[in-house]
C-alpha cells in the first residue's frame, strides 16, 4: 500500500523534534487566539508569517496549519462558557452550547465539542491523505485553459459565499486581481503601475496587505466597539457525558464530519460555512430537534465536528491544485511562495516531506489539542482576563516588527498602514476583504494561464468552452452566479450567515 | 428613492480606481488576444471592474437606505485638515536635507503628521492613533533602534484607549513586557538585522 508507506514517511517527518515542537506551538497559539475574541486565525497567521521564513518550509506550514485548526478548538470554549464566540466559526456553538452551560451541562458540552473535533479531525486527515494523490493525478492532465477556468470558479464561489452583497464581493475579487497586477510583467519585464517605486517592482507585499486589512483594520474596529466581556458564571461541572448524551451526539458528529469535509473542499468554503451548514442540518434532521434553542447536544456536536473537518479538508484544493479555498489558505500560498515552493499538483511529488509531513502533523496536532483543551480548560478561560487594551499594542508591535523584517525596509511598514486605513474604509462600506486577498493571490497565476491558453489556441477564446474540464468549471461558476440572483436562495444564504 | 449610500460610495471607489488604472494602462502595450502584451490583462480587469461598479451603482439606487455613520463637523474638518497637513508635512520634509528627506522618511513623516492631526477629535482616535503609532515605529526604528521604537509606539498607541490614561502604570508594564518578549523572539531567537540601541 502506497498510502501507508507514505503516511509512515509523513509520521517520520512530523515526529522529528523540531516539527513536533512547532506543531505544539501552533496548536497552543491557535487555541489561545481561538479563545480570545478580537483576533482571528487570519490576523495571527499573517502576523507570524515573517517569523516562519527562517524555518524549513515543512515546519512553517505545520505550525501555521496548527494555528488554523487549533483556533477551531479554542473558539468553542468561550462560546460554550461565556456565550462569546472566539471565532466566526463558533458563532453557532453559542446557540446550543451556552444554553447547555446554563443548564449545568457545560462540562459535557466542552467534552462533546473537543471529542467531536478530534473525531472529525482524524477522519478528514485520512480524507486529505487519500484524495491528495488522486486529485493530483487528475490535476496533472489540466491544461492552461482548465487552470484558468478552475481559478475563475474558485474566485466566483469565494465571492458568492462571502457575507453580504455578491456583486460587491465580486468587485472586491476583481480589485484584488488588479492589485496583483502591480509589479514587473513576467513575460516582457515591463514595470506596471509601480509609479517608479523600486519597492513595488516585485509587486505589492502580500504580507502588507494581509496584515493591514486583517491585522490593523481589525484593531481599529475593535477599539471603536466598546468592550463587552462577561465573566464566567457558574462552574464547568463534570466533564463526563451521560449515556444518553453520547448516543444522541454520535449521529450528529458523523453528519457534521461529512458536511464539514464537503464544505471545506469547496472553494470559498471553510470552517465558518461548515459550522453554519451543519447547524442548519441538525436543526432539521436530528433526533433532538425539538430541543433546539434550549441546549441540544446535537447543536454542539455537529457544528464542532464540521468546523474542524472543514479546516482540514480546505487544505485539499491548496495542496493538490495550488488554489486557496479561503483567506487562511491564501496566506498559506503566500508562505509557500516566499519559501520558494510553487503550490500546485506537482507539490505532492516534488515535496513529499511537506505534503505527508503536514498530514501526519494534522493528526498529531488534533491529539495534542484534545490534551491541551480538555484538562486545561480553566487555564484558557483565565486568558480572557487579559483586556483588549493590553492586547492591541502588542499586536501592533508584532505586526510592525514582522513586516519590517521581511526585507528590512520601512516602506513595507508605511504600505501596511495604508492597507490598514483602506481595510477600515472597506469595512465601513461593507466590502469584504477576504475575497480581495484570494483575488490578489490568484490574479497573477490566472494571467499566466490565460496568456498561455490563448497562445495555444491562437487567440481563440472558444478554447475555454471546448475543453470539457474547463467548460464544466465555467458552467458550475455560471450556475452559482445565477443561483445567487434568485431571491429565495439569496435570502437563505443571508439567513445562514447572519444567524 | 431608497439610496444606499454605502453601495454608491463603493461603486464610486470601484469605478474611480478602475478609471485611474485604465488611464495608467495607456503606457502598456496591449498586444493581441493571441500574444497578450503587458497591458491586456489590466485592460480586461479594469473594464470588468467598471462594469461591476456600474452594477453596484445601479442596485445601490434601490436597495437602501443604508446611510453612513453621522460625522460631526469637527470630524470632517480634522479629516480634511489631516490630509492637507500630511501632504504638506511630507513635501516640506522632502526638502529638508538630512534625516527628514532620506529614504522613505518623508513619506513616513507625512503619514504620521496627517494621522496625528486627524486624531484630534475623539471619534477618530481609534482609527488614527494606532495608524500613527505604526508609522512612528517605521520612522524611529532605524535611527533610534528597536527598543526605543517599541516604547514610543506603545505610548502613542495607548492614547487610543481612554482606560490607559487612567492607569499609566499598566502601559509601563506593557512596555517592559513587550521589550523583553520582542527582544527574546526577534533579536535573540530570530536574529533579525536591526539596530537595538540608538545609532548616534
Amino acid at each position: 500500500m502506497d498510502l501507508i508507506a507514505n503516511l509512515a514517511h509523513g509520521f517520520g517527518v512530523a515526529l522529528t523534534f523540531n516539527n513536533l515542537l512547532f506543531c505544539l506551538i501552533g496548536c497552543i497559539i491557535g487555541t489561545a487566539i481561538g479563545v480570545l475574541p478580537g483576533i482571528g486565525p487570519v490576523a495571527t497567521i499573517s502576523l507570524l508569517l515573517p517569523i516562519t521564513f527562517g524555518q524549513p518550509a515543512t515546519t512553517a506550514i505545520i505550525m501555521l496549519a496548527g494555528i488554523y485548526y487549533g483556533a477551531q478548538y479554542g473558539g468553542s470554549t468561550t462560546a460554550i462558557l461565556l456565550n462569546l464566540p472566539g471565532e466566526v466559526s463558533s458563532v453557532v456553538t453559542t446557540l446550543e452550547g451556552y444554553k447547555m452551560a446554563r443548564k449545568g451541562r457545560a462540562g459535557a458540552a466542552l467534552t462533546v465539542a473537543a471529542v467531536a473535533s478530534f473525531f472529525a479531525g482524524c477522519v478528514s486527515t485520512v480524507l486529505v491523505a487519500a484524495s491528495g494523490p488522486l486529485l493530483t493525478s487528475v490535476a496533472l492532465s489540466f491544461g492552461p485553459a482548465d487552470y484558468f477556468s478552475l481559478m475563475l470558479l474558485g474566485l466566483i464561489i469565494s465571492a458568492v459565499l462571502a457575507q453580504g452583497s455578491v456583486v460587491k464581493s465580486i468587485g472586491m475579487v476583481v480589485f484584488g486581481v488588479a492589485l496583483g497586477l502591480v509589479g514587473t510583467d513576467v513575460q516582457t519585464g515591463q514595470q506596471r503601475f509601480t509609479f517608479g517605486i523600486p519597492e513595488l517592482s516585485d509587486g505589492i507585499g502580500f504580507v502588507s496587505i494581509a496584515m493591514g486589512m486583517f491585522g490593523i483594520a481589525e484593531i481599529i474596529l475593535n477599539l471603536e466597539r466598546p468592550e463587552a466581556r462577561s465573566v464566567m458564571s457558574g462552574k464547568v461541572g463534570s466533564l463526563m457525558m451521560t449515556r444518553e448524551e453520547v448516543s444522541r451526539a454520535i449521529p450528529s458528529v458523523l453528519r457534521g464530519t461529512t458536511v464539514g469535509s464537503l464544505l471545506g473542499i469547496l472553494p470559498g468554503g471553510g470552517a465558518a460555512l461548515a459550522s453554519f451548514g451543519s447547524y442548519m442540518m441538525e436543526r432539521k434532521v436530528s433526533r433532538g430537534r425539538a430541543e433546539f434553542g434550549t441546549g441540544a447536544i446535537e447543536g454542539v456536536a455537529g457544528p464542532e465536528a464540521a468546523n474542524n473537518a472543514a479546516s482540514q479538508t480546505s487544505f485539499i484544493p491548496l495542496l493538490t491544485l495550488g488554489i486557496p479555498a479561503n483567506a487562511v489558505m491564501a496566506l498559506m500560498v503566500g508562505a509557500l511562495i516566499i519559501q520558494g515552493i510553487q503550490p500546485g499538483p506537482r507539490m505532492v511529488e516534488a515535496q513529499p516531506d511537506l505534503f505527508w509531513g503536514l498530514i501526519a502533523s494534522m493528526w498529531l496536532g488534533n491529539l495534542m489539542l484534545l490534551v491541551i483543551n480538555l484538562p486545561m480548560i480553566g487555564l484558557w478561560v483565565k486568558l480572557l482576563a487579559v483586556p483588549y487594551r493590553h492586547m492591541y499594542p502588542s499586536i501592533l508591535i508584532f505586526c510592525a516588527i514582522g513586516v519590517y523584517s521581511l526585507q528590512n525596509n520601512v516602506f513595507d511598514v508605511y504600505q501596511t498602514v495604508f492597507f490598514g486605513l483602506f481595510g477600515y474604509l472597506c469595512s465601513k462600506l461593507r466590502l469584504e476583504p477576504a475575497p480581495m486577498l484570494i483575488g490578489f493571490v490568484l490574479g497573477p497565476m490566472m494571467e499566466e494561464h490565460l496568456r498561455r491558453a490563448m497562445l495555444l489556441s491562437r487567440g481563440d477564446p472558444m478554447v475555454f468552452v471546448q475543453r470539457p474540464i474547463s467548460a464544466t468549471m465555467l458552467a458550475i461558476g455560471a450556475i452559482a452566479l445565477i443561483a445567487m440572483l434568485l431571491p429565495n436562495i439569496r435570502k437563505g444564504k443571508d439567513k445562514a450567515l447572519q444567524e | 428613492m431608497k439610496l444606499n449610500t454605502k453601495d454608491l460610495l463603493s461603486a464610486g471607489l470601484f469605478i474611480g480606481l478602475a478609471v485611474v488604472g485604465l488611464w495608467l494602462n495607456q503606457d502598456h502595450n496591449l498586444g493581441t488576444a493571441r500574444r497578450m502584451g503587458p497591458g491586456y490583462m489590466p485592460m480586461l480587469v479594469f473594464w470588468l471592474q467598471i462594469i461591476l461598479g456600474g452594477m453596484v451603482l445601479f442596485f445601490g439606487l434601490f436597495n437602501g437606505p443604508d446611510p453612513l455613520a453621522k460625522w460631526t463637523p469637527a470630524e470632517i474638518g480634522f479629516l480634511i485638515g489631516g490630509a492637507v497637513a500630511g501632504v504638506a508635512a511630507g513635501m516640506i520634509a522632502a526638502r529638508i536635507p538630512g534625516f527628514p528627506s532620506s529614504g522613505w522618511n518623508s513619506l513616513g513623516i507625512g503619514i504620521f503628521v496627517g494621522c496625528l492631526v486627524a486624531a484630534v477629535p475623539p471619534g477618530w482616535r481609534a482609527l488614527f492613533l494606532p495608524s500613527a503609532a505604526f508609522t512612528l515605529f517605521g520612522l524611529v526604528l532605524e535611527p533610534l533602534g528597536f527598543l526605543v521604537a517599541i516604547i514610543v509606539t506603545v505610548i502613542c498607541a495607548s492614547f487610543a484607549d481612554k482606560e490607559h490614561l487612567e492607569r499609566p502604570l499598566g502601559v509601563l508594564g506593557l512596555i517592559a513586557f513587550l521589550c523583553t518578549l520582542c527582544w527574546a523572539i526577534f533579536i535573540r531567537y530570530l536574529d533579525i538585522r536591526v539596530p537595538l540601541w540608538p545609532q548616534l
